[in-house]
């Protein structure tokens, strides 16, 4: 078994108990009466389980070299919590949360049963990240929560793993032609990572609503070619050497990176999300995303490299752990791993260091034609739809040394609400080669 | 173990879709909806469309007025069905409401003579009551659209819009003249949009009051109907206005050509659940980089973003390759009889493929599409992945009260399995097929005038392969 990195600084600040005094005020009495319908329902407690089999077949799946970590156990929560705009403002929303800090996956963690109780409000904007290698199995445990501050909802959630090839529906995530997990209750999704590429995932749940509420992350599968033996030599005399990471099986080392960055972009409607939080009806027709983001936040908050906490007068919950900074040694080659999760707008970017994007895969796809033909292209502009990935390229060869903006020429998206110079932004700082 | 194959769901599956074949529009495999060639009488009228939210709206839309056709307004209009070289002629008259003004059809990407009308902005047009005639020869295989030509930004709006589809001289299994082209079933899906707002301002002759710059829409659809209507068959009577559904169903391998036309105003980023498309056309040219070269600059996407007047075709396929697991819970060891699926077919399922020659951790690689070898994967009649064959499913199922079903759960995770549904559980997938939702992700489409569900939402069906289909 084998558990992923997430970001260790991520982690909960020293001294911080999750359903004590701290929270604010407001979040006490759903939180005692979610707590009530728990004790009330004790047969639903054995509903919340995680499935993790040991990898005992001595197969090496994942061409790593060891046959014993191919099976990738993880445990996140659906439910609700806050996210703090760039601007300060807190909305309401849904997503997903990490568990992989209880039992079974952590043996010194609390019992798997105490998940709810432990992890409500506690969900993270963009969810978990989840990276596999090629080859690897996924066991991906998610336990609903529920959502504390909406007792009036009896929502599933689901996890919709959006462009895995050949899915079933089973593991699917939509809600018409699978069973998904009620309030309460775990769902174990198992994937086998057979395709390296740029994924993400959401839950697919009334998914208007739920995906504006945040219910997104970043899902990536890393090729066997990163598993070379050293000094391969590729086609074209390209050198493998141990270490080195490629974004697909090319073949040839064209997709080749030193530097890699989530650039999932999204957006909330704060409208929208105070409709949710006050249970007023819901405006779809009306949905417009006020607050833009890259990796759950706007700028310059996308500079921050810390967790940002969904404080209101007490520390609260770090729920958006992802920061995009990006820092590179002139010559490096970064590899943005960019998605569009939007479900109101098509987003483009650009960068202002003067030298175009390669693009180099597109929905989880290595830009080849069935016969090999090279389709990558070159852009100084990409546009992104909802739903898209692509996998991009910035050689920083011919990039001097400065600073320079990674941001959406949809230029009416630089903003966090009324606020200018935010949004979709952030900076790459490029420094002189040692 | 008892196979599944004659389960009671699936005797009921078939029973409906033998009925479906009695009374069905259509029983030829691999045809689309529409209108033959290479003369077409269509009528630009007014009528009306429901709406998933309950609602109806005013449309402007073209009807056919053949000898053969019901001369009903339909929403899109009549896909045009053709032959490459054909020389087409489509004589339109002008039934609208004076206020309504000329209209006329334009073809984009066809070099168009006219004859008869007045003269437009874009083309000659029809005047009210009166006709106008234009005439091109389908040089070019494709799928193609037409639109009006007059006031497009609100006659096209008001419905006035439709699909063309050109047959190469390859034949009518093929999109293109190549086998990259070659597909075993084909379904047109007319994208587009709607702002309420102008159909009713249209219905009170408000026309003074009709600001198309300020278009805002708040409804999307897939062939003229929402979901779920668009699941709904062909010509259903309760949908007078709105013949052509989109809900392909395939059985496993089979190649889908989904001949996709937008034509409204916005994109769409269109998904594809359950496998990746593989785009092979654009604006009704092969996507190749010379002649013989076939679809070699094809792409494949899980999304691909819909451009108002571009025509795409798009090839999906599905066949649970390296899923990891046996769709249809196939114990290990045990023999299953084709016979079971179909009496003509002998031998047992995968007794074709020899696991010996992919035995993992070895240095064989499972052969890859393309692959000569790639064919041996799967089983020459169900097309069932072989490696996986026998593979058990690899989770345990939370107990029901842990769940909430959808309408399209079947009860099983199984291909044409037999499970148990939830009491009250309206059953609407009686074969157990799998749904993958193909839709628009930005989600907020996903409804029809605020409400959830609705919008640009429709569902693809594999179906076990002794499920038959239309
Ligand atoms: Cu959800």
């Amino acid at each position: 078994m084998q558990l992923d990195n997430c970001n260790p600084a991520a982690r909960r600040r020293p001294g911080q108990r999750k359903g004590n005094a701290m929270k604010a005020f407001r979040y006490y009495l759903p939180l005692i009466l979610a707590l009530f319908l728990l004790a009330v329902m004790p047969q639903t407690w054995a509903s919340i389980a995680v499935q993790c089999p040991e990898d005992t077949d001595g197969i090496d799946a994942d061409g790593d070299g060891d046959p014993a970590n191919d099976i990738v156990c993880r445990h996140i929560t659906g439910g609700d919590g806050f996210a703090t705009m760039a601007d300060g403002r807190r909305l309401y929303m849904f997503s997903f949360g990490d568990a992989d800090d209880h039992q079974p996956l952590d043996p010194a963690g609390p019992p798997v049963e105490e998940t709810p109780a432990n992890k409500a409000l506690e969900a993270e904007l963009p969810a978990p990240r989840i990276t596999l290698r090629e080859g690897q199995e996924l066991y991906l445990t998610m336990t609903n929560v529920s959502m504390v501050l909406r007792p009036d909802l009896f929502d599933p959630h689901s996890v919709h793993w959006h462009g895995f090839p050949n899915a079933a529906p089973i593991f699917d995530g939509l809600p018409e032609p699978s069973p998904t997990p009620n309030m309460m209750a775990s769902f174990t999704y198992y994937y086998k990572a057979a395709h390296p590429g740029t994924y993400f995932y959401h839950c697919h749940v009334e998914a208007a609503e739920h995906m504006q509420m945040g219910m997104i992350g970043n899902l990536w599968v890393t090729p066997k070619q990163n598993e070379l033996p050293d000094g391969t030599v590729l086609l074209g005399g390209f050198v493998h050497n141990a270490g080195n990471k490629y974004a697909y099986n090319d073949g040839d080392g064209s997709t080749f990176y030193d530097v890699e960055i989530p650039i999932q972009m999204t957006g909330m409607d704060s409208a929208f999300h105070d409709a949710s939080e006050f249970v007023t009806p819901l405006m779809f027709a009306e949905m417009h995303d006020n607050y833009t983001m890259i990796n759950g936040r706007g700028y310059p908050d996308t500079m921050d490299p810390n967790v940002i906490f969904n404080q209101d007068g007490t520390p609260g919950f770090g729920a958006q752990k992802t920061p995009t900074l990006i820092d590179l040694e002139q010559g490096q080659i970064l590899l943005m791993r960019v998605s569009n999760v939007s479900t109101t707008h098509i987003y483009s970017m650009a960068t202002t260091t003067g030298v175009p994007m390669k693009v180099v895969g597109r929905g989880a796809a290595l830009l080849r034609g069935p016969t090999g033909e090279d389709t990558s292209f070159e852009v100084n502009v990409l546009n992104v739809g909802g739903g898209q990935a692509f996998d991009v390229l910035l050689d920083t060869q011919d990039v001097p040394p400065g600073k320079y903006f990674l941001y959406t020429t949809t230029l009416q998206f630089l903003a966090n609400g009324d606020q200018e110079r935010g949004g979709i932004m952030t900076e790459i700082n490029v420094s002189a080669a040692p | 173990m008892r196979p599944h194959f004659f389960s009671r769901q699936t005797a009921l599956g078939i029973a409906l879709t033998a009925l479906l074949l009695v009374f069905g529009s259509s029983g030829a495999l691999a045809a689309v909806q529409g209108i033959e060639g290479p003369s077409f009488q269509l009528t630009a009228k007014t009528g009306s469309i429901s709406t998933s939210d309950g609602e109806s709206f005013l449309m402007w839309g073209y009807a056919d007025a053949s000898a053969s056709g019901n001369n009903t307004m339909q929403y899109p209009g009549p896909t045009l069905i053709v032959n490459q070289g054909d020389v087409v002629t489509v004589t339109l008259t002008n039934s609208l409401p004076a206020e309504a003004g000329n209209t006329s059809i334009v073809f984009p990407g066809q070099v168009v003579t006219t004859s008869g009308g007045v003269p437009g902005v874009l083309t000659q047009e029809a005047a009210t009551g009166g006709s106008v005639t234009y005439q091109f020869t389908a040089t070019h295989p494709g799928t193609f659209l037409y639109r009006s030509g007059s006031q497009p930004d609100l006659q096209v709006e008001m419905g006035l819009v439709g699909a063309i589809v050109v047959y190469p001289s390859m034949g009518r299994s093929y999109a293109y003249n190549h086998e990259d082209a070659r597909f075993d079933r084909e379904f047109v899906l007319v994208i587009t949009e709607m702002d309420p707002t102008i159909h009713r301002m249209v219905e009170y002759e408000e026309f003074n009051l009709i600001d198309t710059s300020a278009y805002y829409p708040t409804n999307w659809f897939a062939n003229g109907r929402n979901f779920p209507d668009n699941l709904s068959d062909d010509f259903v009577p309760w949908l007078p206005h709105q013949p052509y559904k989109f809900n392909p169903r395939l059985h496993p391998g089979e190649r889908v050509l989904v001949r996709s036309v937008s034509v409204g105003n916005q994109l769409h980023p269109f998904h594809y659940h359950g496998n990746d498309i593989e785009v092979i056309g654009e604006g009704g040219r092969l996507l190749s980089s010379g002649p013989g070269m076939g679809a070699d600059l094809a792409w494949q996407a899980a999304t691909r973003r819909t451009i108002p007047g571009q025509t795409a075709d798009v090839m999906w396929t599905w066949n649970a390759e390296q899923l990891g697991w046996d769709i249809y819970d196939h114990q290990p060891g045990v023999d299953y009889p084709r016979a079971e699926i179909d009496t003509t077919w002998t031998g047992n399922i995968c007794d074709n493929f020899d696991p010996l020659l992919y035995e993992p951790n070895t240095t064989t690689q499972l052969p890859a599409p393309g692959d000569p070898d790639y064919a041996d994967l799967f089983d020459p009649f169900t097309n069932e992945y072989c490696p996986d064959h026998g593979t058990l499913f690899p989770v345990i199922l939370p107990t029901r009260d842990s769940l909430s079903f959808g309408p399209y759960y079947a009860g099983t995770p199984f291909l044409g399995g037999e499970g148990e549904l939830a009491p009250g559980d309206p059953g609407l997938n009686a074969t157990a097929g799998y749904f993958y939702m193909w839709h628009s992700h930005t989600e907020k489409e996903l409804t029809s005038n605020d409400i959830w569900p609705g919008g640009l939402v429709t569902f693809a069906i594999v179906e076990h392969p002794a499920v038959p289909l239309p």
